[in-house]
């Protein structure tokens, strides 16, 4: 029913009318291109030998690249007639960051920005003066402003119109230069930042490689056990005859303010052992013995250390903490 | 409370108009691009959505085209149309890329539209919705059908005609025809 077959003739041409320009040049101008078609070449639908005649076309047909547009226009409304889903919230921190990694350099010499068209449903693929054939705005090429221009001679209009041409040549040229530039030094300054961080990657990776593998590194194995105690040791000299002693002793544990250690010799004879004084380590558990006041003559066959109550004991309290014999 | 840091903490939307936050995004402002991706996000991702049936692949459309902006504002001009109509059309043609699992088939650059609405607003984006819907509902189901298996489905008219047994003239002339119904009832 609404098939396009279906629809008045009048319909179907309103929708697709060849621009004023084009119709007054109608001798030369191309035959249009089916409107069926250009909907197909829109969406995309031809094959690649079809699309590319119909841009050859469209190249040369003003009217046809104004029923284009108007149809990109169509399906950008029906576009909109989607189910609206909000995208991730993720995506625009994405987006963002991408935004921040290329970071433009902004040149200093600012573009000068294209005047607005005083009527936005005007449009080409290709370049301004294909919209200048509508007489809407000002144009250089425009004929009527030519003809309003002061007559000149003829030999300085066409020395004039060559100054103008190079003019523009140069300006075209210029500003295709500096977009190109700018466009580059986009690229540039985006490839440098990533190369940078490539960089920064690799160094890392360096130092990290370089510290595991140094034959001059440390390496200390950490537990969660507590370190090994260290044994307390002592040792004695002892003379017999003359009854000197010496004591030294060390990595002692530190005892109750109300203990004391105490040093015995223990007589070979069997006798009960002798106290030969009593001390208390420091606070690196060192402690001595130096030259107790000992009977002389008593053959000693072990000595012995013992923890007593302050003020020392007359026999020994077990259970000996070091303990050391002679042979 | 919401009340004064805004509901949820969702930035402000940008009163300025497309031209100029485009004109600052040339410039190199972050936040211009900002301003135009919540703008237009929103549409960019429906439509991608809808024609890959895929989020994540819908996401990296999204990045894609915003990024194309940003990397190339030049690109898009006003003689080319609104920026939201544009990036509508350019998601809908990329994705079909990716549906089809095909190259890029054509420069962004020349997507050229015709349309003379300002979408800057979302008060005119939603008119544009309601408006848009409303007509596409009054058409015929099988003409509606064939306009929606071509525009979201990525369906050829061939592959169109193949399927429903239709003539392949007439999958043509409707989806043509759906489109004109469009144009006329926002002309009007």
């Amino acid at each position: 029913m609404s098939d396009q077959r279906d629809m008045p003739d009048e319909q179907i041409s309103q929708s697709f009318q060849p621009s004023a320009g084009q119709a007054a040049n109608n001798g030369a101008a191309p035959p249009h291109a089916d409107p069926e078609d250009l909907v197909l070449y829109a969406m995309q639908f031809l094959n690649r030998e079809q699309a590319s005649a119909t841009a050859s076309h469209l190249a040369a047909c003003a009217g046809c690249r104004e029923e284009l547009a108007r149809v990109q226009g169509d399906l950008a409304t029906y576009a909109f007639t989607t189910e609206l889903e909000s995208p991730p919230a993720a995506a625009r921190q994405r987006l963002l960051a991408q935004v921040a990694r290329e970071k433009k350099i902004v040149p200093i010499i600012q573009q000068v920005e294209p005047a607005p068209q005083a009527e936005p449903t005007l449009h080409t693929l290709h370049a301004l003066p294909a919209l200048t054939p509508f007489g809407r705005g000002g144009s250089i090429l425009n004929p009527i402003e030519e003809d309003e221009k002061p007559r000149r001679s003829a030999g300085l209009a066409v020395f004039g119109g060559i100054g103008w041409a190079i003019a523009a040549g140069l300006a075209f040229f210029a500003f295709t230069l500096h977009r190109d530039s700018a466009s580059l030094r986009g690229a540039l300054a985006s490839h440098a930042g990533e190369l940078q961080r490539l960089n920064a990657d690799a160094a890392t990776s360096h130092q990290l490689l370089d510290a595991l593998t140094d034959p001059k590194a440390i390496r200390v194995a950490l537990t969660t056990k507590p370190e090994p105690k260290v044994e307390a040791i002592g040792g004695v000299t002892y003379n017999p005859d003359k009854g000197s002693l010496v004591f030294l002793a060390s990595n002692l544990d530190q005892l109750q303010t109300d203990k004391t250690y105490e040093l015995w010799v223990i007589p070979t004879d069997g006798s009960a052992p002798i106290p030969a004084g009593t001390f208390h380590p420091d606070d690196q558990g060192n402690a001595s013995v130096i030259m107790p006041d000992l009977p002389k003559g008593i053959a000693a066959k072990a000595f012995g250390v013992t923890v007593e109550d302050q003020g020392g004991a007359q026999t020994p309290t077990l259970p000996i903490v070091l303990a050391g014999g002679l042979g | 409370m919401y009340r004064e840091t805004g509901v949820l903490n969702i930035p402000q939307p940008s009163t300025e108009d497309d031209p100029s936050l485009l004109a600052r995004v040339r410039r190199g402002d972050e936040q211009a691009m900002a301003s135009i991706f919540d703008r237009y996000s929103r549409i960019v991702y429906s439509v991608a959505l809808r024609v890959l049936r895929d989020p994540a692949a819908a996401e990296d459309v999204l990045q894609e085209i915003f990024m194309q902006v940003w990397r190339n504002p030049e690109g898009f001009t006003s003689a080319k149309g609104n920026l939201g109509g544009w990036l509508t059309v350019v998601a809908r043609n990329r994705s079909i890329d990716i549906l089809r699992r095909r190259r890029p088939s054509d420069p962004v650059e020349d997507v050229v539209l015709a349309s003379s609405s300002n979408l800057a607003a979302e008060a005119e984006r939603n008119s544009l919705m309601e408006r848009a819907r409303s007509v596409i509902a009054t058409l015929p189901s099988e003409q509606r059908k064939t306009l929606e298996m071509a525009f979201f489905d990525g369906l050829t008219h061939s592959e169109i005609a193949e399927m429903t047994g239709d003539p392949l003239g007439t999958v043509k002339t409707r989806i043509r025809g759906a489109l004109l119904t469009l144009r006329k009832a926002f002309q009007s």
